[in-house]
């Protein structure tokens, strides 16, 4: 057997590193799997997974686009043009951009507040988002709701309730459908890692794992579930460890490369297309920020520990080492391809803000559906 | 042409609405194998398949929310709750995701929750509630409350085919009524052919001209027994079934305080905080000059419902509390 296919096969962890797992030293350049108790080490082969320079591009193009949409939704509500709140993702583009990049054009997404990466991606114009964060008439609500309490049913995106955890099992029903239509088509969604700690969460996964529906489920793990720490929101060391509970496979990874999360999530998504059930992904990143423009980060948060996912653990920016080391893209292509990733968020800013708010008279409309 | 039970009504109006339409299937407790706690989906599973009469796990919120989703997909879920009282569980899924997401311009949501409520005897405090005014204040649902086997199955009918989250309280305790026992004006005849209700129409059950009883649910069985009682002493009350909740019928309920000028509102809820509290003031606000004697209601007590029978006796409006009420309007 050579080394490269012992690698796939991967090798036995032990109860011991399970019960000690550290979500920083843990994940350089690996993965865990979990298939019932059967848990293994996978290093990751980036140099095999590859995508061509176009993909390669596209997915730079829409991380990067991702955090400047949402620095400049930031700057937009320092200005006062946002009503309400905002919340941001910074440090999950990589995990939203890499999953639903692996998403059809018919298949539904079912995204949480930290994913405008998953809405970019999936075709979700920036200036329809900044339309909405702005509480105008081209926002998909049409004024009726705000920050990443957002759909976009032109591209089969659903709108998220605040109630935490409410998405999995919609999720869940809507892969439900597709599987009794027989359409072989896969669904996505996303959860927090304070998410996990609701019924929702469990209701949702069991039902799809009893009925083996077509559904890929990611825990967004960004270590804050707003100023909770991990060890207060669950006893077990990872999340990952609840798949086998559920009689689903699992993966542990580090969310912040995106080719490693695209490997992934891809490979579970066609597990689901062929009729395998659902697959339950632990994505690691770091809350780069904090959990809304208003909430003051530096009160709770380790300064320490997040100086060292800043530097080294930042997606975009190893995205861009990558592009760069590994010879796919030069200098001036990731220059490129940032400066129109900006230019197209001001720009969709600039047409936002030419949107009207919405009408009071309307306001009795669409209560009911026809 | 034919008289069936309350039970059997429901019944045929899942049955034939599955085969009209691939698009409806059923998610519930114990509904397939078993043909649920009340039997009305006996033998669906056998003809409809395992995928359409679907056994879900015990998780009222997680398969409340995937038939939300499945619906926002185009499907049409009928949910069944084995008890009303449950429906608690679910309670943000209906309120906050289903009832608000036309309205967020996210599509329609054709969903039917089916909820067995009210008193059974000795039910207890999980198994009697009435739901409705829980959910009365939300927007974007609506609720529906069929007394009769014709209502029950033309209204649950026009819930399948209605684009948005209905609520549709069904009465235990008429499951099984013997249809002989019931009133002519209880058990009208089922067409053999399709045939649907449409919501926000109530029903005279009574021509009266002294006082009116605007009622839902199972107290229109109270109600009419009351008004033969009142007619002996010469009193003639008009009897209302509002059918249907939310909407309601606000034309029916001002025209008859302006034919009497008197009303008893009954239902079988609390009368704290109670359905009959709206209605109450929307008769206050736009019929006041009709009145000729302040508006009474009839409703549980203010307490949860008690199992032992002396207790809940005491609870559920009698139709003596409502005979009593009915004099003291003829008489003011």
């Amino acid at each position: 057997m050579s080394e490269t296919t012992a690698e796939r096969a991967g090798i036995p962890a032990t109860s011991d590193e399970l019960a000690r797992l550290d979500y920083f030293e843990d994940l350089r350049d690996r993965y865990l799997s979990l298939d019932g108790l059967d848990a293994k080490w996978h290093s990751f082969e980036r140099e095999n997974s590859y995508p061509s320079f176009e993909t390669c591009m596209r997915l730079h193009y829409f991380m990067s686009h991702t955090r400047a949409v949402e620095e400049t939704l930031d700057s937009a509500f320092r200005s006062g043009h946002i009503p309400g709140t905002a919340y941001f993702a910074r440090g999950n583009e990589a995990a939203s951009v890499g999953s639903a990049s692996c998403l059809r054009d018919e298949e539904w997404l079912v995204p949480m507040h930290r994913n405008c990466g998953a809405h970019l991606v999936k075709g979700h114009p920036a200036r329809s988002i900044m339309a909405h964060f702005f509480g105008r008439m081209d926002g998909p609500s049409r004024g009726r709701d705000g920050n990443f309490h957002i759909g976009y049913r032109p591209k089969k995106i659903t709108q998220l309730i605040s109630h935490i955890g409410s998405m999995i099992p919609v999720a869940a029903g809507i892969a439900w459908a597709e599987k009794a239509r027989g359409t072989g088509r896969a669904t996505l969604t996303y959860i927090g890692d304070g998410g996990t700690s609701t019924g929702d969460f469990h209701e949702g996964v069991n039902f799809a794992a009893v009925h083996k529906l077509p559904v890929v489920f990611i825990i967004d793990n960004n270590q804050y579930a707003y100023k909770t720490l991990l060890k207060e929101q669950y006893a077990c060391k990872s999340l990952i460890l609840k798949a086998p509970g559920y009689g689903i496979p699992g993966f542990l990874i580090d969310g912040t490369d995106i080719l490693l999360v695209r490997k992934i999530c891809s490979e579970a998504i066609d597990r689901a297309r062929a009729g395998e059930g659902p697959t339950l992904i632990e994505s690691v990143t770091m809350r780069l920020a904090g959990h809304s423009v208003y909430d003051k980060y530096s009160d709770y948060v380790d300064l320490e520990n997040l100086r060292r996912w800043t530097n080294e653990r930042d997606p975009l920016e190893r995205y861009d080492t990558f592009l760069e080391e590994s010879g796919m893209a030069t200098i001036e292509e990731i220059s490129a391809s940032h400066a129109r990733a900006r230019a197209d968020a001001e720009t969709a800013r600039d047409e936002a803000l030419k949107s009207p708010f919405p009408d009071p008279a309307t306001l009795n409309d669409d209560v009911y559906a026809p | 042409m034919g008289q069936i039970t309350y039970r059997q009504a429901i019944s045929e109006a899942l049955w034939e609405e599955m085969e009209r339409d691939k698009e409806v299937f059923l998610y519930g407790e114990d509904i397939g194998l078993g043909g649920g706690a009340f039997y009305i989906t006996k033998g669906f599973q056998e003809h409809f398949g395992r995928d359409r009469v679907v056994d879900v796990p015990l998780s009222e919120a997680g398969w409340t929310g995937a038939a939300i989703g499945a619906a926002l997909t185009g499907m049409r879920p009928v949910i069944e709750f084995q008890f009303a009282d449950f429906v608690t569980e679910s309670f943000k899924m209906i309120v906050d995701l289903a009832a608000g997401n036309h309205f967020r311009q996210m599509g329609p949501v054709p969903l039917v929750i089916r909820l067995p409520g009210a008193a059974l005897v000795s039910a207890g405090p999980f198994h009697s509630q009435n739901p409705e005014p829980w959910f009365f204040g939300t927007p974007g649902l609506k609720i529906i409350a069929p007394t009769t086997a014709y209502d029950a199955k033309g209204m649950l009918k026009t819930a399948i085919r209605d684009n948005n989250p209905v609520i549709y309280l069904e009465y235990k305790k008429l499951y099984n009524y013997p249809v002989n026992e019931l009133p002519d004006i209880l058990r009208p005849d089922i067409p053999s052919d399709d045939y649907t209700v449409p919501f926000g129409e109530a029903r005279t059950l009574r021509e009266g001209e002294d006082v009116s009883l605007v009622t839902f649910g199972t107290t229109v069985l109270q109600a009419l027994e009351a008004a033969d009682i009142l007619e002996e002493e010469g009193v003639s009350t008009e009897v209302i079934d509002m059918r249907s909740i939310l909407p309601y019928d606000k034309e029916a309920i001002l025209r008859t305080v302006e034919k009497t000028g008197k009303l008893l509102i009954l239902h079988e809820a609390r009368k704290h905080g109670g359905i009959s509290g709206e209605f109450a003031a929307v008769v206050a606000e736009e019929a006041f000059e009709h009145l000729d004697a302040p508006i009474q209601r009839v409703g549980a007590t203010n307490t949860p419902i008690p199992l032992s029978p002396p207790l809940e006796n005491a609870y559920l409006p009698s139709t003596q509390k409502v005979v009593d009420a009915l004099r003291e309007l003829a008489a003011y």
